[in-house]
């Protein structure tokens, strides 16, 4: 908590805003013991190979932020190709095209948005983008598995 | 000198110059000359013998034999002339007038016999014989080695004077027999530049016959000078402003010494000469020195600076007390007085009308009735030789020489009007310009081109015809312009914030329908001439006036300077005290009959500002710099007391200085006004100021003493002005600190809205025009936006080129480096440089009105406008910065304070309002005023108090703010209150107030200079 006493006051703000106006799809709350620490649970988009999940995600915002992107990271085994199997996302506002007037509900917006449009042309997750070129029904289908198998239950 | 060659040059020379010239000498001479035998040759005939020259061989027995001791130090020339072989005498000189007389040049210019003189001349050579009448020709160095060196010898080191002297040497030769000696230098010295210049032709022949010449004997020469009628046009060919710009660096002219040599006596002496300036008008009488403002000497020396601020106590402006010693406040009291025409709607006090008397007078002249045939008094008037009776006239001041009868109507007439501030000057010209027009009888024709031939010595006829005009004037810098000239009447030139106080005040005090008055001012000013002729009085300000002169395109059109007016009058003439600024040029390129100067302080801080007034005045000759550089500024400088004398016998007959105590002739006070009480209130910081300032202020030293280590304090002196500026605001109040800076620019949205839909055309990633609007709007509506990075509401917020609004300080921050980088919002990419501060009610960083806190300054301001408020007295607050008019608004809105506020943003109608305003609503009790809007003109005497908040560089400034309410028209007594912050930069100020203002405006070449201003500012920060 002592890390808390002087948490900037845009990361304050965003966190209430998270809480009192929560987007669609999209849960964020801070850790109890670390502010910059959040536990993420994103819907599966409809009309999705995830639609139906709910995952999980963590998200932590570094010392420099909002200079520096926030990391954030899947903690529900997903099948997509722009995420590997260790939850991380491929997502240029979180490296390169990190910009300060982001936050953290547009990057999570951002994601849930990857969830409906996977692309498998920039890929993180090698195998998987190829099954998704090749053969993308089997790959939509392998998702929606995955989806039923990791992200069904809370 | 074992090679051949050296041997040769050495017999070549030793030919010439004979055997008892020892060795080295010629060798040396040779070095010098760089073994040119020639030159050689000269410099060893130009150099006294190391040896005892040989007596004059018993042949010569001359009894004017004298020895001839000049070096030369000539201006440089050629030309040749073959001359006749005749003796001089006075029937040879009957029968050669015709042909002289017809010697005609190729371009048709006549030759003028002008006289003839005897020339001692030097022998050269030896054992020549000349016999009397041999023609002799005189041969000027050529014009090859006169181009390579400079006008002026006096620049030259030790070794190359000789050299060039030796091109400047005028030599003769008689026959074939080669050269026989030269010409003496002083001869020479004013022979060679009218030479040159084809201004003068010389021809000679020998006076006395000669058996066998030695080696500097006299060679009496006697010489014909005849003077090119075309140097008397010429002379006019040059154009306004190269006449204008051209300051003669010399005060020795080469045309009225070769008059005197020739010893020409003129047939009417200048009544004014040089000489008299420097004999008997300057006597050095330590008495007289008494009375002698020794700070004026001081502040123009500025060597004895002392380090120590506590010291320099020495008020360097010139304080009233010391103005009135250097141009003295006199004898006004006897002036005449003289009634107001009927025209006048008001009444002038006595001193007013004694002014009135004056400048009636001035305008006259000494001798109105012969004017035009009175002999300018610096002008000379010689009578050729020439048979036709020829007479010439010749400026002993300038040189200047013309054909064409200069009069005193070429003299300046007019004056300054130098009544200290609140006397009425305004008042008293006006007056001026009524009953001037009355003597000109039916205005109805001013400016129509009647004929007034009959008239022409009736200099206060305003009708004159533009020919009568020329031709009183011809011959001078009018000759080329007089056609093109509209003869026009009054013309008055004011400081942008009098416009329309002149206008209003014409208006009020004449009788409607006596003057017609044109403000010409603005984009739409009049271009045609004519349109300014038809006025009665035309009003302008120094800014037009300046660009009119500089507008070089205009040449058919050039305004103000396409009328030839009657009067010119300069109010705060102290405005063109800078001789280089353009308005001071220009304002002395007007041409005009009559020019007055209205000062209330006609020296604010050098003496040079009263050098600008006569170049203006066309006082002669101190409108040429070199004889007022000569007699009265270097004197001056150099602490001779004559220098200053000089000033006041020029000032005493065209300068009237009235100040409010000056009294009348039963020595009663001119003017009863209520007393003033000025005193300076010292506040102490609180302590909390007090560590902000030393925080601010060891910042600052830090910066400056790193600029003093590397020696540029004078390189960096923008930063340091900035610096201290800061200090400065500080003192005020903390918040000015953190105000914000360029906001003005884009303070009018429809201009920032426009540079958005400007370029939307050109580049294709530029916002949406909706986008624009919308941004524009919220803008307007002074909507707060929230910055995007942190969150809050945009403090200091900057535009970016793409319309989003960030905190600047968010927004650099994003940036590594903080030049440039990406919009955060849209990813264009963006240099600092493009951002926009974004337009806000408020110029603070902070919010001022939810943080607000009172500075020790404001609370002691609050507490004696508090004290006054029961009293009913109305007070002006002075401040150089209108952030803090910003702030100290808040607290009088919180105090139930009313106030108004004077500032440079508002237009002339709106600052009208508001005077207007604060004279007649008794509700309102404090008029917040920027030191510069309020500066001049302006009558506030509504008021009764002035608050100068923070002291300026020059005080002159300030105590002509707080004269807006100790004028004419006070009926209560007066208090002005200054305030200082103690153990600040302010107190330092104090001292150093007047140095700083000199500093700022002067050049930065005098070593000295230099080290007083680092002295100064290092002062600053002690």
């Amino acid at each position: 908590m002592a890390n808390n006493t002087n948490l900037p006051r845009r990361i304050i703000k965003e966190t209430q805003r998270l809480l009192s106006e929560p987007a669609p799809g999209i849960s964020a709350s801070p850790s109890e013991d670390n502010m910059r620490y959040f536990n993420v649970m994103i819907l599966g988009p409809t009309q999705s190979p995830y639609e139906g999940g709910v995952f999980k995600l963590e998200l932590f915002l570094p010392e420099e932020y909002p200079m520096a992107a926030p990391k954030v990271r899947f903690l529900t085994k997903i099948y997509h190709p722009n995420i590997d199997k260790l939850g991380r996302i491929c997502l240029d506002i979180l490296k390169d095209k990190w910009s300060p007037a982001l936050q953290i509900r547009t990057v999570l917006l951002s994601i849930q948005a990857l969830l409906s449009a996977p692309n498998p042309d920039d890929p993180l997750s090698e195998n998987i983008a190829k099954h998704w070129k090749t053969n993308e029904a089997e790959a939509v289908e392998t998702a929606k598995e995955w989806t039923r198998l990791y992200a069904s239950g809370a | 000198m074992g090679n051949n060659l050296a041997e040769e040059l050495l017999s070549t020379v030793r030919s010439v110059v004979g055997p008892e010239v020892p060795d080295m000498d010629i060798i040396r001479a040779l070095h010098m000359a760089k073994n040119d035998p020639t030159a050689a040759i000269n410099i060893i005939l130009d150099t006294p013998p190391s040896v005892p020259t040989p007596k004059p061989k018993p042949q010569t027995p001359n009894p004017k034999l004298k020895p001839v001791k000049e070096l030369g130090q000539e201006k440089l020339i050629t030309a040749e002339r073959k001359n006749r072989s005749r003796e001089v005498d006075a029937s040879c000189r009957e029968s050669n007038v015709g042909q002289d007389a017809a010697v005609s040049g190729p371009d048709g210019n006549e030759w003028w016999f002008v006289g003839t003189g005897e020339v001692p001349a030097l022998s050269t050579c030896k054992g020549r014989r000349v016999k009397a009448g041999d023609e002799v020709t005189i041969k000027f160095p050529s014009k090859s080695k006169s181009l390579s060196s400079p006008a002026k010898a006096k620049g030259f080191g030790k070794g190359r004077q000789v050299v060039a002297a030796c091109s400047e040497i005028v030599r003769f030769s008689a026959g074939d027999g080669g050269e026989i000696g030269r010409i003496p230098t002083e001869w020479a010295r004013c022979l060679l530049p009218l030479v040159r210049d084809e201004k003068v032709r010389i021809t000679g022949c020998c006076k006395c016959d000669y058996d066998r010449l030695a080696l500097m004997d006299t060679v009496l020469l006697s010489i014909r000078v005849y003077i090119n009628s075309a140097m008397f046009r010429k002379r006019h060919k040059t154009s306004l402003k190269e006449a204008i710009s051209s300051s003669e660096e010399t005060v020795v002219h080469p045309l009225p010494n070769l008059f005197r040599l020739l010893a020409l006596t003129p047939f009417k002496k200048a009544e004014f000469t040089p000489a008299d300036l420097n004999t008997k008008k300057r006597p050095l009488n330590s008495k007289d020195g008494s009375g002698f403002p020794a700070s004026l000497l001081h502040a123009n020396l500025c060597k004895n600076l002392k380090k120590n601020g506590d010291e320099v106590e020495t008020e360097e402006t010139i304080s009233d007390a010391d103005l009135d010693k250097i141009i003295g406040v006199g004898s006004s009291s006897e002036l005449e007085e003289m009634d107001a025409p009927r025209t006048l709607q008001c009444e002038l006090r006595p001193y007013q009308k004694q002014a009135l008397h004056w400048m009636i007078q001035l305008e006259r002249g000494n001798c109105m009735d012969d004017a035009a045939t009175t002999l300018h008094p610096c002008w000379e008037s010689y009578h050729l030789a020439d048979e036709r009776g020829l007479v010439v006239y010749l400026n002993v001041f300038s040189g200047d020489a013309t054909i064409e009868f200069p009069s005193t109507l070429q003299m300046a007439r007019g004056g300054i009007l130098a009544d200290a501030m609140g006397l009425g000057k305004t008042i008293m010209t006006i007056a001026l310009l009524l009953t001037n027009s009355e003597r000109g009888g039916s205005r109805l024709q001013t400016g129509s081109h009647c004929s007034s031939e009959g008239t022409e010595c009736d200099i206060s006829n305003q009708l004159s015809s533009p020919l009568n005009k020329g031709s009183k004037y011809s011959g001078f810098d009018m000759f080329k312009k007089k056609k093109m000239l509209v003869s026009g009447c009054n013309l008055i030139i004011c400081p942008m914030t009098l416009l329309s106080q002149w206008k209003a005040e014409i208006e009020t005090h004449s009788q409607p329908g006596s003057l017609s008055v044109y403000v010409h001012y603005g984009q739409s000013r009049a271009k045609d001439a004519n349109v300014l002729a038809q006025n009665d009085v035309v009003i302008t300000t120094y800014g037009v006036l300046q660009s009119e002169f500089s507008d070089e395109n205009a040449e058919e059109n050039r305004g103000l300077f396409s009328v030839h007016w009657s009067r010119v009058v300069l109010d705060e003439a102290h405005t063109i005290k800078s001789l280089k600024s353009q308005s001071s040029t220009a304002a002395a390129a007007l041409v005009a009959d009559r020019r007055w100067c209205l000062t209330g302080t006609p020296i604010q801080n050098k003496l040079e500002d009263i050098y600008s007034l006569l170049r203006f005045l066309k006082v002669e000759p101190w409108e040429s710099w070199a004889w007022w550089n000569k007699l009265v500024q270097k004197p001056f400088e150099e602490g001779d007391e004559r220098g200053l004398k000089l000033v006041q016998s020029i000032l005493r007959p065209i300068m009237l200085r009235r100040t409010k105590s000056s009294t009348d002739r039963e020595g009663r006070p001119i003017l009863v006004l209520p007393p003033a009480d000025s005193r300076v209130i010292y506040c102490e910081l609180s302590e909390a100021e007090r560590d902000f300032y030393d925080a601010l202020f060891k910042k600052s030293k830090v910066k400056f003493d790193k600029f003093v280590e590397q020696g540029r304090i004078l390189h960096n002196y923008a930063s340091i002005l900035e610096l201290l500026l800061r200090l400065r605001q500080c003192c005020d109040h903390p918040f000015l600190v953190m105000s914000r800076g360029d906001t003005q620019e884009y303070s009018d949205l429809s201009k920032l809205a426009k540079r958005f839909v400007k370029d939307e055309g050109e580049a294709k990633d530029m916002p949406p025009r909706a986008f624009v609007q919308e941004v524009m709007e919220e803008l307007q509506k002074g909507e707060q936006s929230e910055c995007p990075i942190c969150l809050e509401a945009c403090e200091d917020a900057v535009l970016t080129p793409c319309a989003h609004r960030l905190c600047r300080e968010c927004l650099l921050g994003s940036w590594r480096p903080a030049t440039s980088g990406l919009c955060p919002v849209c990813r264009k990419s963006i240099t600092r440089q493009d951002l926009i501060t974004a337009p806000s009610d408020s110029r603070f960083q902070v919010d001022i009105e939810k943080n607000w806190v009172e500075s020790s300054k404001v609370t002691v301001l609050l507490k004696e406008l508090e004290n006054l408020r029961s009293s009913g007295s109305k007070s002006i607050l002075f401040s150089q910065w209108t952030a803090f008019l910003d702030l100290l608004q808040i607290p009088l809105s919180r105090n139930n304070i009313s106030f108004l506020r004077l500032d440079g943003t508002l237009n002339q109608q709106q600052r009208e309002r508001i005077i207007k305003q604060f004279s007649e609503d008794d509700s309102i009790q404090v008029l917040l005023m920027s030191l510069k809007a309020g500066g001049v003109g302006i009558n506030l005497t509504a008021a009764s108090n002035a608050f100068v908040m923070d002291p300026w560089w020059n005080p002159a400034v300030e105590e002509q703010a707080v004269m807006r309410i100790h004028r004419i028209g006070q009926t209560k007594p007066v208090r002005i209150m200054r305030f200082i912050v103690k153990g600040t930069v302010e107190e330092r100020m104090e001292a150093v107030q007047a140095r700083k203002q000199r500093m700022i405006s002067g050049a930065l070449t005098d070593e000295e200079v230099r080290t007083a201003r680092i002295e100064e500012l290092k002062m600053l920060f002690t």
